[in-house]
């Protein structure tokens, strides 16, 4: 290993920011570059959270979560697919959408073990404000549904009703009723994988 | 700036929470998915296996291609098999060779192979190699040793020979017009560990003084991220951050490329990026 005098007057090359660097930079730890991102993306990122959630705290959630997946596996966002714009979009609505699933399914348990034994204790008011939340989140896809789905879905969820009140309210057989709830829970889930897929 | 973005402005502690909550999730420096760890050892045996491969490739009068120093392909190769004899020295314990020169004391070997066919010249090489193999193995890799002017941890040492031995494989692989090779990712990153770990002395050999402190970031195959003080230590040393690539990063610690060669991102002070980069270049890892 022979060294050779340095030369002190060197021309260094430049090259842009571009989002593959950005990714490269990422995936080699450099936490700078993650400050980067942020403060270019994160407003998008809680606007298009915001957009499914419709409530602040649980859209910054989803920003942490849309951040700390880009930190722990930068490898999975590829700039020959497409921006880091629309990944970290993308991956934002992905992840309030299953924000509002988990909640629904919540729901329907709620529902189910209220009908086995009526005499549990009511919903904590924190449950009451996350099911509003995901009730603000459905209702636009809710008008899309046929009027019979709709109706069993808005008084068991929005009117509170169990599977049974609900049925007796709308004057048909309590099995028609969990039919029709059971079908209008999967067409909502694909109303709402639609929108997400459709979504700029 | 989005509509969404002018319509949702951020909480003013949300980033130092997000990025908390990262850096939590994954420490900053290493790259991700790390290369799997190997010893300094296996990185150098690798090397060896890489260099040795080239040298099956080549045809007879590939092997009298003129290379470097006014060395052949053939004269290379009997350079380190001399290097590999200054080693097996170096670890029986012969002070002689802590001091000798790195070209002078090899200068033997790459002469005798003068005349020689092809494959002498191979199966010495690759015999001499197996044989530091054979005796690294069983030498505490934290001990200091003493070669050619160095007084290194073994560790150290072996990683700079797999260094050493990469990079003359390509320049031989450049004499014949074969296309370059780059290391796998685990030796690489103990490659481009070691020029970081080096460069603040070398720093100091060619003249940068200034307190500097350096953001380098080596991207791709054994890339990872560094911040590194240079110079004198000062309350407000200047600032630079490198972007680079890993594979290019070597080339020039190995005083293979130059720093207006390298793709390279530069932030702060162009003038003292540069130094660091030419510092760099001074490692001269061959």
């Amino acid at each position: 290993m022979v060294l050779p005098p340095a030369d002190g007057h060197v021309t260094v090359g430049r090259v842009g920011g571009s989002d593959a660097l950005l990714a490269a930079r990422l995936t080699a730890g450099d936490d700078r570059a993650l400050g980067e991102v942020f403060d270019h993306f994160a407003p998008a990122v809680l606007g298009a959270a915001l957009r499914v959630l419709g409530d602040e705290a649980a859209a910054q959630d989803v920003v942490q979560d849309v951040f700390v997946e880009l930190w722990s596996r930068p490898g999975r966002y590829d700039p020959a697919v497409g921006t880091l714009h629309a990944y970290l979009v993308v991956l934002a609505r992905h992840r309030a959408v299953d924000l509002v699933r988990s909640e629904l399914r919540r729901v329907a348990r709620q529902e189910r073990s209220h009908r086995l034994a009526p005499g549990e204790p009511s919903p904590s008011p924190c449950e009451e404000v996350m099911a509003a939340q995901a009730a603000t989140a459905v209702r636009d896809a809710l008008r899309l549904l046929p009027d019979s789905q709709r109706v069993i879905v808005e008084l068991a969820y929005f009117g509170g009703l169990t599977c049974r009140e609900a049925a007796k309210a709308a004057g048909i057989p309590e099995g028609t009723a969990k039919s029709r709830l059971r079908l209008a829970l999967a067409k909502l889930e694909t109303m709402l994988d639609r929108e997400l897929l459709e979504s700029p | 700036m989005t509509a969404e973005a002018r319509d949702h402005a951020l909480p003013v502690d949300l980033r130092d929470r997000v990025i908390a909550a990262a850096l939590r999730a994954r420490g900053a420096g290493r790259a991700e998915p790390a290369a799997p760890e190997i010893s300094p050892a296996e990185a150098f045996r690798r090397a060896a296996g890489a260099f040795h491969d080239t040298l099956r490739e080549l045809r007879d009068d590939q092997w009298r291609t003129p290379t470097l120093r006014g060395l052949d392909v053939r004269g290379l190769v009997g350079h380190l098999t001399g290097v590999e004899e200054d080693m097996q020295r170096c670890l029986a314990g012969d002070p002689a060779v802590a001091a000798a020169g790195h070209v002078e004391s090899t200068q033997a070997a790459a002469d005798r192979q003068a005349g020689r066919p092809p494959d002498q010249t191979r199966v010495e090489w690759r015999r001499a190699a197996d044989r530091t193999i054979a005796l690294t193995r069983a030498r505490n890799p934290r001990a200091e040793v003493a070669v050619h002017g160095m007084r290194l941890p073994l560790d150290l040492l072996l990683v700079i020979r797999a260094f050493e031995l990469w990079v003359h494989e390509n320049d031989i692989r450049a004499a014949v017009g074969s296309p370059p090779s780059a290391p796998d990712a685990s030796t690489l990153t103990l490659m481009t560990s070691a020029a970081v770990r080096l460069l603040p002395l070398v720093a100091a050999r060619t003249g940068l003084d200034e307190p500097t402190n350096v953001h380098l970031v080596l991207t791709g195959p054994g890339g990872g991220t560094w911040d590194i003080s240079l110079g004198r230590t000062a309350p407000a040393p200047a600032a630079v951050a490198i972007v680079t690539d890993a594979l290019g990063f070597c080339r020039l610690a190995a005083n293979r490329a130059t720093p207006a060669s390298l793709d390279a991102h530069v932030t702060g002070d162009p003038d003292r990026a540069a130094a660091v980069l030419a510092a760099a270049t001074a490692l001269a890892l061959d």
